[in-house]
């Protein structure tokens, strides 16, 4: 009885060390998740700034144009297609109304 | 041996005891009771420091989402001159790095203090290579730094914040009260050599960042009205321009552009008549746009109707000893040929038969002389007298354009009055603020201001309107496929040298909308001094076209002409 009580006693103890150990060795886990997080944050900062300026409408005009030799549609050439919204379904082919521009004199002049 | 020199030593000792224990004693009070509260700031200055720490400023992004300005943190550098040995070296490593001369560096370098600011919000690759020279003396604390992604785009109305994060201009300033994030003050422990002991938990609670705004704007089509507008300018060698698309049922801005363009990522070289956003914060004399509002006025109160008939005096009338004059010898035409051809002795004859009391009470209806309330800074009145202040001449020149200042938003407000069937919208930029989690803390709903004049008025003036693109002098603003309504104006402006009208500086402008049957949007376009041929039908309603058929076609509104056509579909 008394070396199962001195037993358990050196087990709390132990349990007591371990814990505390465990504390702060998980403090530093947590902290150094914590850096990594806002480094993390602070690269998506980055990248974020960094999407928003490759996506801007000046340069997609200016690669579209320069490097790709892309023109803006002139008139005539944006035709509007309105299609119900219903979900399609397989089978049987249906006729269906489209709205399209009429076709005008392509190329209309700046002054 | 006798008691008597050991008792005398014993004396001295207890005595030379006593003595020192009283000024033990002495200094002890000194020091603890009486330079107690004295001594214990002087401590606490040494061991303790005074951090304050602010949350990122907020998001600002466009009706889409699409991020306009944002707060990244960035290395700023420092330098600790009392504990360099040689800061000329220092200097010289730093300087390629920070793009900064080495003599500049070195004169920081060589104060007498215990920390200079070298550098402050560089770019994250300098801080790297920083980090890498690992300089003793030299350290790196990571601070926000506002970055607007797009560059120019939409510069005049998103204003720029300082170098400590406070707005400065622009929605930076009008909404500083929310973008700024929360400030905290803490007390730090400083240890024995100086350096700084985060007390536990500190860091844990970062303050929380200021709110996030989402605008009205719209990228692409400010993207679409910058550019065309800066052609514009440049096409007609103009001074500056202004452009505002508006949606008119809301009043919600979909673009306003300012021409010369400014980047507010680099803003300290630059004069504060760069960045003003002139659209709302100048004057001037609208010129023959009024018209609209006058002739509304004219048809609302029915002094005249679509086809009552006005005498254009064969292009001169004489009013207060002063000739007024037409571009052309009208005769007897229309009043909707009047409003057409833009005739200014036209225009006087409907403001004379309107009466100063019932013009200048229209005027202020219409939003003259008075702010419109929108969202944004520096916002003025513009300048319209009351009618006991006027001259002889007065009544005829306000009708016609003249004497009376607005600014390019109080046009577009008032115009868009007439394509939302009478009633004014209130202006506005920024339609909800969030807060960091996405939640929704202030939504802005459309607010109407008064209704100005009744439907069946503005869909007269929608159709005399319309007039002026079809066989008027806004022909140029036609976009095909589109009804478009709109009114050109061409002012000259008063030579400051002379105080009299100039006849060499003008101000061209067409303020319109489109559809004309159901509008989406309502625009003003001014172009300032512009050379050469100078009227607003010539260098504005150009503008007004290519803004207005780009726009369309992006918001997938449909043409007029759209014929059906049935087509064989194989549904996936």
């Amino acid at each position: 009885m008394k070396i199962l009580t001195i037993v358990a006693g050196v087990l709390l103890v132990f349990v007591f060390v371990w814990e505390r150990v465990d504390v702060v060795r998980l403090g530093y886990q947590i902290e150094r998740l914590k850096t990594q997080k806002i480094v993390l944050e602070r690269e998506r900062d980055q990248l974020q700034v960094k999407f928003s300026a490759l996506t801007a409408p000046e340069r997609i005009a200016k690669v579209a144009t320069e490097k790709l030799g892309l023109v803006p549609p002139q008139q005539g050439q944006v035709l509007m297609v309105r299609l119900p919204g219903e979900a399609p379904s397989l089978v049987p082919p249906r006729v269906e109304l489209i709205r399209v521009a009429k076709h005008d004199s392509i190329g209309r002049g700046r002054e | 041996m006798t008691a008597g020199p050991s008792r005398g030593r014993r004396y001295v000792v207890v005595l030379l005891l006593l003595c020192g224990f009283s000024i033990i004693l002495f200094r002890l009070v000194t020091l603890q009771v009486l330079q107690a509260a004295e001594l214990t700031a002087k401590a606490d200055r040494q061991h303790q420091k005074t951090v304050s720490f602010e949350g990122a400023r907020g998001m600002v992004s466009d009706r889409h989402g699409k991020v306009l300005a944002m707060n990244v943190e960035v290395p700023s550098v420092f330098g600790v001159p009392t504990s360099l040995e040689s800061p000329s070296r220092v200097a010289r490593h730093l300087a390629p790095v920070l793009h900064i001369r080495s003599s500049e560096l070195e004169r920081k370098l060589r104060q007498d203090k215990s920390f200079v600011w070298l550098a402050r919000k560089v770019e994250p690759e300098q801080g790297r290579r920083l980090e890498q020279l690992s300089l003793d003396g030299i350290g790196i604390v990571m601070e926000g730094r506002r970055f607007y992604p797009k560059g120019p785009l939409l510069a005049h109305v998103l204003g720029f914040s300082g170098m400590d994060g406070q707005g400065l201009e622009g929605l930076e300033r009008r909404y500083d009260s929310e973008l700024h994030g929360e400030k905290r003050v803490t007390v730090l422990q400083r240890d024995a050599l100086g350096r700084t002991v985060f007390p536990k938990g500190v860091m844990e609670q970062a303050p929380s960042p200021g709110h996030a705004l989402t605008l009205t704007v719209d990228e692409v089509i400010q993207y679409i009205a910058e550019k065309e507008l800066e052609e514009a300018v440049i096409h007609s060698r103009a001074k500056s321009g202004m452009i505002i698309v508006m949606e008119p049922q809301s009043g919600a801005i979909l673009a306003m552009a300012v021409s010369p363009r400014f980047d507010p990522n680099v803003v300290a070289a630059l004069t504060p008549d760069r960045w003003r956003n002139r659209a709302l914060t100048d004057t001037y004399e609208p010129g023959s746009t009024i018209k609209a509002m006058v002739a509304a006025a004219a048809l609302e109160e029915k002094v005249m109707t679509p086809s009552s008939m006005v005498f254009g005096e064969n292009g001169q009338m004489v009013i207060a000893n002063t000739t007024i004059h037409d571009h052309d010898k009208f005769g007897w035409m229309t009043f909707s040929e009047a409003i057409q051809k833009s005739s200014n002795i036209g225009a006087a004859k409907i403001g004379i038969a309107l009466g100063e009391q019932r013009l200048y009470r229209y005027l202020q209806a219409f939003g003259f002389g008075q702010r419109t309330e929108i969202d944004l800074p520096g916002e003025v009145r513009g300048l319209l007298k009351a009618p006991k202040d006027w001259g002889r001449r007065s009544l005829a020149s306000i009708s016609m354009g003249q004497e009376i200042g607005v600014t390019p938003l109080q046009m577009v407000s008032a115009l868009a009055t007439l394509a939302n069937e009478g009633v004014m919208m209130k202006p506005y930029v920024v339609s909800e603020v969030r807060d960091q989690k996405g939640r929704v803390l202030k939504e802005v709903r459309p607010q109407v201001k008064r209704r100005v004049v009744s439907p069946d008025t503005a869909r007269t003036m929608t159709t005399m309107l319309e007039g002026v693109v079809t066989n008027g002098t806004g022909a140029k603003a036609a976009i095909p496929g589109f009804r478009v309504a709109g009114k050109t104006g061409t002012a000259q402006k008063i030579d400051p040298r002379t105080g009299a009208y100039s006849s060499t500086q003008f101000v061209g402008s067409f303020v319109g909308y489109v559809p004309a049957e159901s509008p989406r949007l309502a625009m003003i376009v001014v172009v300032d001094e512009p050379q050469g041929e100078a009227w607003g039908g010539t260098v504005a309603a150009p503008v007004f076209s290519h803004v207005g058929e780009q726009v369309l076609n992006y918001l997938g509104v449909a043409r007029e002409d759209t014929v059906n056509i049935a087509l064989a579909m194989r549904d996936h």
